[in-house]
């Protein structure tokens, strides 16, 4: 069963075609992994599966509904949550009060602020913020940004949880932790469809993989597969892979 | 009850007591203390139901917008069409509100200073079509019944009632839910949406509370000052004076612009009665040294202060983590 159905979306910025005529579906359970050059489209179509731009044709399917023109935040209280690439914190809020945002407004669940408050400790002890959630947001480090990204859009209890590049900039251990961290999420019934530029950590996670290039999917299956697939090869992975097995 | 919460409720007291009882008694004596109050309660209504809106990001100049249109809407419908001054100026809210939520429709995609242009734009639309149309009295103004027989006691309780309401309606935004929804926004608006909050409808939301107050504001300013004209009711300096008492004050509190509105007036009417001559820059420069040496206003310097004061340990808090 599919959770999430992409069916010919195609979105372009001024005659530049960012997604084009891309066609996917991710099946409820599984970690699936977007890769591709930078500028393959992948945040783009990030960007239309969440709600915050509109493609120009094509449609997307949330378990089974059509939410292709369904706005941002009822998409959140259907399940579909997300991080954001470039840290978005909320400034002005604790770790804590940034978390409750989504334990507060991102379910159709009404929860009162005691209530939400409990909820997003919890959230921030699994994700190792527990020891900074009267920190305000500024005082953060990289990789404590990251898990503040994904505890923000895990308060949003979602069924689809896109995660933008949360591997990118971590030290080799602090990766370790992401890996286990996701796969934690994913047993807890979360589907995952991932971007991330780290091949380790993709290998390890995705069960799937689909590859993007100038917009367009260009090779989808194992990463195993997809690996050995000439026009991957060509487009993307055989520069990459020089440089990660130095 | 901690510390904190008796200075808290025992400072809060003692304001509510003084500014319900002390310009009532000084009025015997001394009317002009009253007429003051009354200013600065005007100020303080409009600094506060300003700082609402600007806690969802969206600093807006077209406060005079509201008031105006409050102000006239309220004496055209008592004097052109007999209606009492009450049902005046509850028209003059319910008009300020509907501009408030096209206004805030229209601006949705706009932010910082394109939002800010667009909304004294609006306000000087208002003002200049104002000044044309002679059904509005055009550039000579219109004269306004008084509120209560001009009963400047009564009035001044009247616009103290209307500053508490929106008081608790403050108090109350900032400990709710909306808290949470209005600062996210204000953060960033499309982070806010993808984690559920219905980014439209708080941003309208906040509009049409802070216009109702400003309205009601401009159609009690009307009617206990008897003279309209769109050079005062659509004045610039209303729609600055609301966001520089909040500034001075400290954004996005409640106590913050109030005080602001307090300082800044009472400050103002000290200065001019003491140094007659070039008050205004003297004026300017301690706004300008609050601002620049005092981020977070004097709301800002009240919290530091608080945090002196030893808190007991919180029941049931958990030790912290060593190294944290």
């Amino acid at each position: 069963m599919s959770l999430l159905v992409l069916d010919t979306l195609t979105k372009s910025f001024g005659g530049l075609s960012a997604v084009d005529d891309l066609s996917l579906a991710v099946r409820a359970g599984e970690i699936f992994a977007l890769i591709g050059p930078n500028g393959a489209g992948k945040s783009t179509t990030f960007n239309l599966i969440s709600g915050l731009l509109a493609p120009d044709r094509g449609r997307i399917f949330f378990d089974g509904a059509d939410i292709t023109r369904t706005p941002p935040h009822s998409r959140a209280h259907l399940g579909v949550g997300r991080t954001f690439q470039l840290m978005q914190p909320f400034h002005d809020m604790t770790v804590r009060e940034n978390v409750m945002v989504g334990e507060l407004f991102g379910h159709t669940v009404l929860k009162s602020l005691p209530a939400a408050r409990r909820d997003a400790e919890e959230i921030c002890e699994l994700v190792g913020l527990g020891h900074l959630l009267d920190r305000g947001v500024t005082a953060l480090g990289l990789a404590d940004l990251k898990r503040l990204e994904i505890a923000r859009a895990l308060a949003t209890h979602p069924r689809l949880l896109l995660l933008d590049e949360v591997m990118a900039g971590l030290t080799p251990t602090e990766a370790r932790q992401a890996v286990a961290s996701i796969q934690g999420i994913r047993a807890r019934g979360v589907t995952i469809l991932l971007i991330d530029h780290v091949m380790s950590s993709v290998r390890d996670l995705a069960e799937r993989v689909a590859v993007l290039n100038f917009g367009r999917k260009i090779a989808e299956g194992t990463f195993e597969t997809v690996a050995h697939d000439p026009a991957v090869i060509e487009a993307y992975l055989g520069q990459d892979e020089a440089d990660g097995s130095r | 009850m901690t510390g904190r919460a008796l200075v808290r409720g025992g400072l809060l007291l003692a304001v509510l007591a003084a500014v319900v009882v002390l310009p009532l008694w000084v009025n015997r004596t001394q009317p002009y203390y009253l007429q003051l109050s009354i200013n600065v309660l005007i100020f303080a209504t409009l600094a506060l139901s300003w700082d609402i809106l600007a806690r969802t990001g969206q600093l807006s100049l077209a406060h005079a917008a509201f008031y105006g249109l409050g102000a006239y809407t309220s004496v055209l419908l008592t004097t052109r069409a007999g209606l009492p001054i009450v049902a005046g100026m509850a028209a003059g809210a319910v008009v300020a509100v509907v501009a408030a939520v096209l206004l805030g429709v229209l601006t949705l995609r706009l932010r910082g200073i394109y939002f800010a242009i667009a909304t004294l734009a609006f306000s000087e639309t208002l003002r200049v079509i104002t000044n044309q149309v002679r059904f509005t009295g055009a550039a000579t103004g219109l004269v306004a019944p008084p509120l209560l027989g001009g009963h400047r006691p009564s009035q001044y309780l009247v616009i103290l009632t209307i500053l508490l309401a929106l008081t608790l309606v403050s108090w109350w935004v900032n400990r709710s839910r909306w808290h949470f929804a209005f600062t996210a926004i204000r953060a960033n608006e499309e982070v806010a949406a993808v984690m559920g909050v219905d980014v439209v409808r708080f941003k309208v939301l906040a509009f049409a509370i802070s216009a109702l107050f400003a309205g009601i504001t401009g159609a009690f300013y009307a009617h206990v000052f008897l003279f309209i004209s769109p050079l005062e009711a659509y004045s610039l300096a209303v729609s600055v004076g609301a966001l520089v008492a909040p500034i001075f004050g400290g954004l996005y509190t409640t106590a913050g612009p109030l005080v602001g509105a307090v300082v800044l007036r009472a400050g103002e009417e000290v200065l001019r009665s003491t140094v007659q001559r070039g008050y205004p820059i003297i004026y300017g420069f301690l706004l300008a040294a609050v601002i620049l040496y005092m981020p977070g206003g004097l709301a800002g310097v009240w919290a530091s202060l608080l945090a002196r004061i030893p808190r007991p340990a919180r029941r049931g808090a958990r030790g912290e983590p060593a190294g944290s």
